[in-house]
């Protein structure tokens, strides 16, 4: 069937909705900047969305949590054969994905007979004079790099406002805590908006989680690409000190 | 993608990783009968010993090849991850080669397993670093007799291993040393231990710190390839210490502080 174009083409773009259906579920996972570094934050149902890829590199997966994890592998291992092959300074995430993940994940998507990945993923990286650069990799390879934060949602609607808000705030100005916290308010604003939003359209009749419940009822991952640190890797998870004094800022 | 973590072997193990890609850390043995062993730059002189907040790791600054001073601004006390340091005396390039196969190791295996190596395993993956290369050392030509240091994040306490260059290790309650001035070294550090002021490990880090700047000194005064602080080209021993906070070098002026301090005559930690 698929020597014909347009069948091709067709199973192409079942494949987008098929894949962008399932991503819609998930929960989005925030990179944004702030005085020291760059910020990593989600809430998820399940735990292992945020992790360490390099002494300067963190990824935010959103999506199958198997798929989400090769991909995390394979990052892992070409960055650390680049680094030890040649040099830690070598090591870049737009290397790691114009030379390694993005064109291998394009042509899984485009090899109709193969299961595509369910993921999205995001990037950040912080440089040695302090810069931060921010990616964001689609499951059919396509990616996109940012300069004030970014995010992935799964559901476009969600992505666009909250885009729109990251870019709309000076996360750069605030230290951590009030990062934290501002990309908290997003969360539980962009939930719900969208509902709102998605009522004009049709009827939804569960609750919009709050960050109360989310707190509750989730796993919280946070953390983050520190410059202020004097270590090779400057990646560490958020404390729970630093988890407390969120809670009771946003909660009580 | 990779089927890294689909293939054959240990979970996380950043050297199966690298041979798969191609790379080779045993060099296979040939005939070196000709070659001049002497002739390979030599690292020298190293120890760590056991005080009141962790570990001291400390090593001269001077590589040499034979009679001849090849470099004396060495470094021979590396870190290898956030707990651990490695001290390397013999020959540098496969010193500095194992400790890069190492520190990648370790943070590979963090990063992927997303918890540390156990110190256990640390210790062994030297080991078997060593017994790879124990063609070379039998040769002559890559010598490499290392001392590990580390805080064991599992019992909270730290831990010093001794190597011999077939790879055996031996865990050090006190001291101990290793190079071409590590004897002289030895024989203070035992008479400190026993008769000093004070045993090693109630020591602070400051009278740790002057301890290893006067050790080096002294093992630079009778082994000519143990080097002496040069302090008016700002050439200093590097001092190291891991404690539960993970390794700290000390920096540069502070080395200069001590050392002033503690070669002043008839002054006494």
């Amino acid at each position: 069937m698929f020597e014909e174009p347009f069948r091709w083409m067709e199973a192409i773009a079942t494949r987008h909705s098929y894949v962008q259906d399932k991503l819609k579920k998930g929960q989005p996972v925030f990179a944004v900047p702030y005085n020291e570094g760059s910020l990593l934050l989600s809430f998820a149902q399940q735990s292992g969305k945020i992790f360490e890829i390099y002494d300067r590199i963190a990824l935010g997966g959103l999506g199958h949590p198997a798929d989400v994890e090769r991909l995390r592998m394979s990052l892992l291992d070409m960055a650390h054969l680049e680094g030890f092959n040649r040099s830690s300074q070598d090591v870049t995430i737009a290397r790691l994905l114009q030379f390694g993940v993005a064109p291998a994940l394009k042509q899984n998507f485009e090899e109709v007979m193969r299961a595509p990945y369910l993921v999205q993923l995001l990037l950040a990286e912080l440089d040695h004079e302090g810069g931060r650069r921010f990616y964001r990799l689609n499951y059919d390879g396509h990616w996109e790099n940012f300069k004030k934060g970014a995010v992935v949602a799964g559901d476009p609607k969600t992505t666009q406002w909250l885009e729109k808000k990251i870019h709309q705030t000076p996360f750069a100005d605030y230290d951590l805590d009030r990062a934290m916290q501002e990309v908290c308010k997003l969360w539980e604003g962009a939930h719900k908006e969208v509902r709102e939003s998605d009522e004009k359209d049709e009827e939804d009749e569960s609750e919009i989680p709050t960050l109360k419940q989310a707190f509750e009822d989730w796993n919280f991952e946070a953390a983050v690409l520190c410059h202020a640190v004097d270590r090779k890797s400057i990646f560490r998870k958020v404390s729970d000190d630093e988890i407390q004094r969120l809670k009771a800022a946003l909660i009580g | 993608m990779s089927e890294s973590n689909t293939t054959a072997g240990a979970a996380g193990d950043f050297l199966g990783l690298l041979k798969r890609s191609g790379y080779s850390f045993h060099t296979p043995i040939g005939d070196t009968s000709r070659f001049e062993t002497r002739n390979l730059t030599q690292g020298t002189t190293v120890f760590a010993f056991h005080f009141k907040d962790g570990i001291l790791m400390a090593g001269d600054r001077r590589a040499t090849a034979g009679n001849a001073i090849m470099y004396d601004r060495c470094d021979k006390v590396i870190p290898i991850d956030d707990y651990s340091l490695m001290a390397i005396a013999g020959v540098p390039a496969t010193a500095f080669e194992m400790a890069r196969v190492l520190s990648h190791n370790f943070e590979y295996y963090r990063r992927s397993q997303l918890q540390s190596m156990s110190a256990e395993g640390k210790i062994r993956a030297l080991a078997n670093l060593l017994r790879e290369n124990v063609g070379m050392a039998l040769q002559g030509v890559g010598v490499v007799s290392p001392i590990f240091a580390t805080f064991d994040l599992q019992t909270n306490k730290p831990a010093i291993y001794f190597y011999d260059v077939m790879g055996a290790q031996f865990q050090i309650q006190s001291h101990t040393g290793t190079g071409s001035g590590s004897a002289i070294i030895r024989g203070i550090l035992e008479h400190e231990d026993l008769w000093g002021a004070k045993p090693l490990d109630q020591r602070d880090r400051k009278d740790a710190a002057m301890l290893a700047i006067r050790l080096l000194q002294t093992a630079g005064h009778f082994d000519s390839a143990t080097g002496k602080a040069q302090p008016e080209d700002g050439v200093y021993p590097v001092i190291a210490t891991v404690t539960e906070k993970g390794y700290e070098f000390a920096p540069q002026d502070e080395m200069a502080e001590l050392y002033k301090e503690s070669v002043k005559r008839g002054e006494h930690v």
